[in-house]
């Protein structure tokens, strides 16, 4: 059963060099995500992913289509849809001078709901951390801090907008069993990513996207034996970054 | 909110020194009219009082009234910078004197009225200036407060991060605005409490007015920071917008010198700026002890303000990017 549909999305932004043209963000495309699983959106700098992210979050304006969240209307009821998921954002910010506590509880009133600070932040590890300014946490802690951010609600779909990006290994491990805890507790997972070890890893199905047009969908294993290289070519084991290469091709994206 | 302009009772302070009857019944005729209320007592106890704004005029029937060569002759002492009670005390007392008069010859005017300044609060250029330079602080104060982290809480993605969350922009920016009146409330209260201990300004009106008008100020340059910082995508590009806003309304809105002294064709357009009718309702309160609640141009103007600054705050608020 899906929690989120998505048909015909589009998203159109400026043209950088044609003033008064636009080109195509996100380009009519269809999404299904099912109840319980990890998503991942992959995809090239560029590609649109993020943009889609944010348009099922309801922080985006969709210029075409239609997304149902948890069968509301994110066109019609933007905030209806925000009060049941949680968004994890690329990079983080927040208020001066208030500690992890502090912060939790504002985010909390934010959804009107009350929370235990601690126990929250027991979930992802940090609680000794309660009375820490988030500039005193690590690249690590900040992102789990940061998922902690986005549960404060209890949300039924969790967004990860790149979530391991700048982490060392270990904390990119520890961030990946989180995840991988939080849907065991039966929370909808979406993500984007640049880690093809990440997606294969975590991810039950994928969309890879490039020019704003989902390119391949299915499950990992289903897309390596679709896209990548034969046994008897070179290399001889095939993973998600070959995929994700031959699908996108080498060059630089930015 | 507003009670229609209906003028309180005159607070009216009697003295007869006279002991003549047509004395005593002007005084019977004075407390019958409606628009006074009258208290008799000591000359030198009423001149306190109307020093202290107990009174807002005093009348002394001298021991030679109805005497040789000024017959009917009374003393009014107010104060003579609240013109337009003073005039409209000056018109009732006439119609009462008038009346008397009617009553007992009907044939010629049988008083006359001299009218004497006690200056009991002489206004100087500080009393006229400090209502407007608190108004001009509280317009600096908020558009720093709301505009200038506003521009900042976006640059840094805290914004973005609220955004993610079901709060609306109404209940951010009056949340915002709430917390940054009670920090106002407080720097404009040291000025003004420094203002009335150190250069001895008086305020004639009532402190819970001048702070309602200080609140609503407030709101609505809170609200007209948070639209420039709307439109504005740096701190660099604030600056302008903010200089734009206020510089103009340092020349034009009453706060050096009266709107009444700049060229007639710009008046229209100074009057209807929102630091003139704060201005000048903090100056009407602060040196003629006028009230908040009163219909009138300015409170109008403070209405018309409040809800715009309200509608283009939250109508033009941008989360992540700024408006196009």
């Amino acid at each position: 059963m899906s929690i989120i549909e998505a048909t015909n999305l589009e998203k159109h932004y400026p043209c950088p060099e044609k003033s008064g043209e636009t080109f195509p963000a996100v380009n009519n495309i269809d999404l299904s995500i099912n109840t319980g699983e990890i998503f991942g959106l992959l995809g090239p700098n560029g590609a649109g992913k993020t943009t889609t992210l944010e348009m099922l979050e309801g922080l985006s304006v969709i210029d075409g289509g239609d997304v149902l969240v948890d069968n509301i209307d994110v066109k019609k009821n933007p905030y209806q849809v925000k009060k049941i998921i949680g968004v994890q954002l690329q990079s983080n910010e927040y208020f001066d001078r208030l500690n992890l506590s502090d912060l939790l509880l504002l985010f909390a009133n934010l959804y009107s709901t009350s929370i235990e600070p601690k126990a929250l932040l027991a979930r992802v590890n940090l609680e000794e951390k309660l009375f820490a300014l988030p500039d005193d946490l690590s690249g690590g802690q900040k992102q789990r801090f940061s998922i902690a951010c986005a549960l404060v609600n209890n949300p039924k779909i969790l967004f990860l907008d790149e979530p391991t990006t700048g982490l060392d290994p270990q904390a990119k491990r520890n961030l990946w069993n989180l995840a991988k805890d939080l849907n065991d507790e039966g929370m909808t997972i979406v993500l984007t990513t640049h880690n093809m070890e990440e997606a294969e890893y975590l991810c039950d199905r994928i969309a890879i996207m490039d020019k704003g047009s989902i390119i391949a969908l299915d499950t990992p294993q289903q897309l390596i034996l679709d896209y990548a290289p034969k046994p008897q070519e070179i290399p001889l084991h095939g993973n998600i970054e070959d995929v994700f290469l031959a699908l996108t091709g080498h060059g630089l994206r930015d | 909110m507003f009670s229609g302009g209906e003028p309180d009772p005159t607070k009216l302070g009697l003295v007869n020194q006279s002991q003549d009857a047509l004395s005593f019944k002007f005084v019977e005729l004075v407390k019958k009219e409606k628009t006074f209320v009258v208290k008799e007592g000591a000359e030198s106890t009423l001149i306190n009082e109307l020093m202290l704004a107990d009174q807002t005029a005093l009348i002394i029937i001298p021991e030679t009234f109805n005497q040789s060569p000024n017959p009917g002759k009374l003393r009014l002492l107010l104060d003579a910078s609240q013109v337009r009670q003073a005039d409209a005390i000056r018109d009732s007392l006439e119609a009462t004197l008038l009346s008397i008069e009617r009553d007992l010859r009907n044939i010629k005017p049988m008083f006359s009225l001299e009218l004497e300044d006690v200056k009991s609060r002489p206004q100087r250029y500080i009393d006229f200036l400090l209502p407007g330079i608190l108004a001009y602080m509280l317009m600096n104060l908020c558009i720093a407060g709301s505009g200038f982290n506003i521009v900042e809480y976006r640059r840094r993605g805290i914004l973005k991060r609220l955004f993610v969350t079901p709060i609306q922009p109404k209940d951010f920016i009056i949340s915002i605005v709430l917390a940054r009146m009670f920090i106002i409330l407080i720097q404009l209260s040291v000025i003004l409490g420094l203002a009335i201990g150190l250069l001895k300004i008086n305020i004639v009106g009532g402190l819970i007015s001048l702070y309602g008008v200080i609140l609503l100020g407030a709101f609505i340059f809170l609200c007209v920071g948070f639209f420039l910082g709307s439109l504005a995508k740096t701190q660099e590009s604030i600056r302008p917008l903010v200089l734009l806003f206020t510089f103009p309304q340092l020349i034009l809105s009453g706060i050096f010198f009266p709107i009444s002294s700049l060229p007639q064709l710009i008046q229209p357009l100074a009057n209807c700026l929102p630091l003139s009718v704060i201005a000048s309702t903090m100056r009407n309160i602060a040196n003629d002890g006028g009230g908040l609640f009163v219909m009138n141009f300015n409170s109008l103007g403070i209405l018309f303000w409040f809800l715009f600054s309200f509608f283009i705050a939250t109508k033009f608020f941008v989360w992540q990017k700024v408006a196009s």
